[in-house]
């Protein structure tokens, strides 16, 4: 180890730069420590071989991260449209410039425009428009081509038959300059994957994917239904939205075993965890070549697993179920305001807006009928909240 | 009783304060105005925004109100999104900038591209859009951003940090703030970035300020040691390091600031201490 001690730049010279540069770095070295022993999945009817890790650029603006994950092995980098603005787009573009083109995987999203909450078009969604964001995604990428190009966001199979943006991505891919199409989902997966897995259209889906979803049973049935009828299968979100079980990030999950986890489905070809860090890099390629899951491991999914959710999704499903007809939507998100943000004042200004007064379901019957997609116990939570009504904002400020 | 437990009960949520404040959207003549979205939170944010929820959760994301202002067949879609504060709310907005946009006096600072207007103002970033080229709807697109930045609360004006950055080869429009892992590293955060052409040179130039000098040392050691080096405690310490991973990187700090230069070559250091002596002065 060496000392240093220098008040400039200009005073320093080379002399100190070399012996910096040549200490023993505890930086990991980076540069071509790729072998054989990667693990790779062939990504469906694509045929492209791809490492069961990726990336998920998303909102790394660091090309040296990426240029690392390169190094490291990883091939398949994925972006959107709308990442960043498009600087995602950009700061990849500016890397991959100076790769060889056929040295890596692209892969894109758009999204089409004027998709309704339930996910269906309108006279917004348009051919011209989705052909006009993927030719300003082609120039920020700085590329011919991509290889797999996502129509973002899918959520209801009816966009699936929707001929003005299935036409579009045809046409793209018989120009070359898509190479294969797929589209991403991450609300009502199962259907859509379900339904897509009947159609000839499309060769990669990019799916919601980890040991939190609790409709594992029809979403593994639709996966496997789409792999077997030859379409690849990426997975996203397989941290479960974050690196932790709760709010307050006191407990952290085990983003090993929660990737693990998700390659030990064979249906899925890789993961696209998303990275800031090099020593998320460093952790995420060590799966690369090790896929097997610990006992320990598989014991920190298992609690994960088991962990109660404070959080609505804001699904609406239960609006129908509710007797009274109770916004009841807005009454978990107070009840999220206080318990999951510390922050009662928010969620007792949100309960008075709502004037229902201290006990909302006051007069209904003691057997609650509303039914929760994620089987919050909505009753015991609007009573526990709705106390915050006789509360002076004064004492919650 | 039962006002004991209000009382118990609003003791044990009162431990943090609060500016709590819904969202009521402004009316835009002949605008019908629909909100049929849920209010999106933290944990639900990717049912909205998909993937790009992710950079937004980095910068203290609260919650984002939805309207859509429908006319016939234009719609305007206007999004609010609630950061933690005004320097998390630039840092999103940040993100999402380009030089290249045409920049507009809204809020603190906005800018309209490709029918979307953007701007932040206080804690809060906004996003309108329309798909519609029409003329009338376009203006009325900017009146509803005019309206929505006049009621948010909070001042309209840019970061104070950004004044640190010395202006000569200073790139307009490109400052950022990186809330976590400057030049990806754990160790590294909450610093502002700003990119610089000078002649031939283009190199950035991050400034991070500590919570107190002590803090700032120790963050600049810790980069220091990660390449292997042993620090020595001094007054004001400049060093030039080969990141692994980030090349050759200038590194300085004085009492709560940290600067570091990245994309200069090692025998660049004149460049580095003329904009580092002036950022520490």
């Amino acid at each position: 180890m060496k000392n240093l001690n220098r008040r400039g730049f200009l005073k320093t010279g080379i002399a100190g730069v070399a012996g910096i540069a040549l200490s023993p770095s505890t930086i990991p070295q980076t540069l071509s420590q790729v072998t054989d022993d990667i693990i790779y999945r062939t990504l469906g009817r694509t045929g492209l071989r791809v490492p069961v890790v990726s990336f998920g650029v998303m909102r790394s603006d660091n090309p040296g991260l990426c240029k690392a994950a390169y190094d490291k092995g990883i091939r398949l980098f994925d972006t959107a449209n709308g990442y960043q603005n498009g600087n995602n787009e950009t700061m990849l573009g500016n890397l991959f410039k100076s790769y060889p083109r056929d040295s890596f995987f692209l892969a894109t999203k758009v999204k089409a425009a004027g998709i309704t909450r339930e996910g269906t078009p309108t006279q917004e969604t348009t051919a011209e428009d989705f052909l006009a964001k993927f030719s300003t995604s082609l120039s920020r990428l700085q590329m011919d081509y991509v290889d797999i190009l996502y129509v973002h966001d899918i959520s209801n199979p009816e966009m699936l038959e929707y001929k003005p943006i299935v036409n579009a991505v045809q046409k793209l891919k018989k120009e070359g300059r898509v190479r294969f199409i797929g589209f991403s989902t991450h609300r009502n997966e199962a259907a859509v994957i379900d339904a897509a897995a009947s159609k000839g259209d499309w060769d990669v889906i990019l799916t919601s994917y980890n040991f939190q979803q609790a409709y594992r049973k029809e979403l593994d049935a639709a996966v496997h239904k789409a792999a077997g009828a030859g379409i690849g299968i990426v997975a996203m979100k397989t941290l479960a939205g974050g690196g932790f079980m709760d709010k307050e990030k006191t407990k952290p999950i085990n983003t090993t075993a929660a990737i693990k986890w998700v390659l030990s489905n064979q249906d899925i070809t890789t993961t696209i965890p998303g990275m800031t860090q090099f020593d998320q890099l460093d952790l995420n390629t060590t799966i690369l070549k090790n896929i097997s899951m610990t006992d320990q491991e598989r014991q920190d999914i298992l609690i994960a697993s088991a962990e109660p959710g404070l959080f609505c999704s804001g699904c609406q499903q239960c609006l129908a179920s509710c007797p009274k007809g109770l916004a009841i939507p807005d009454l978990m998100r107070a009840y999220m305001y206080a318990y999951g943000y510390n922050n009662p004042a928010q969620a007792g200004e949100l309960i008075r807006e709502l004037g229902y007064g201290n006990d909302p379901c006051k007069g209904c019957t003691s057997q609650c009928a509303v039914k929760c997609s994620r089987n919050f116990d909505v009753k015991n939570k609007i009573a526990d909240i709705s106390r915050l009504n006789d509360v002076p904002a004064e004492f919650l400020a | 009783m039962y006002k004991l437990i209000l009382n118990i009960l609003a003791a044990c949520l009162v431990s943090f304060s609060s500016v709590a404040q819904d969202i009521s959207f402004p009316a835009l003549k002949g605008y019908k105005i629909s909100t049929e979205y849920p209010v999106y939170v933290r944990e639900n944010l990717w049912d909205f925004i998909d993937g790009a929820a992710d950079n937004y959760l980095a910068y203290g994301f609260i919650d984002v109100h939805v309207a859509e202002y429908k006319k016939g067949r234009a719609v305007i879609k206007a999004e609010i999104y609630r950061h933690s504060d005004n320097i998390m709310a630039f840092g999103i907005y940040s993100s999402e900038r380009s030089p290249s946009f045409r920049f507009v006096n809204l809020g603190s600072q906005g800018y309209i591209a490709d029918g979307a207007i953007n701007f932040f103002k206080g804690n809060y970033y906004v996003k309108i859009k329309t798909y519609s080229k029409k003329e009338k709807v376009l203006r009325a697109e900017e009146n509803l951003a005019a309206r929505i930045a006049a009621m948010l609360p909070g001042e309209a004006s840019m970061p104070s940090m950004l004044a640190w950055f010395p202006s000569d080869g200073l790139k307009q429009n490109e400052e950022v703030y990186i809330n976590e892992s400057i030049l990806g590293h754990s160790f590294l955060n909450k610093g502002f970035k700003a990119s610089y052409q000078v002649g031939n040179d283009a190199f950035s130039i991050f400034i991070i300020e500590s919570n107190s000098a002590d803090e700032a040392r120790k963050t600049a050691e810790t980069y220091i040691a990660s390449t292997g080096i042993s620090p020595v405690e001094t007054a004001e310490s400049k060093f030039v390091l080969t990141d692994g991973y980030n090349g050759s990187v200038f590194l300085a700090w004085k009492d709560r600031k940290i600067v570091i230069i990245s994309g200069l070559a090692k025998d660049q250091s004149d460049i580095a201490d003329r904009y580092t002596s002036e950022i520490l002065k």
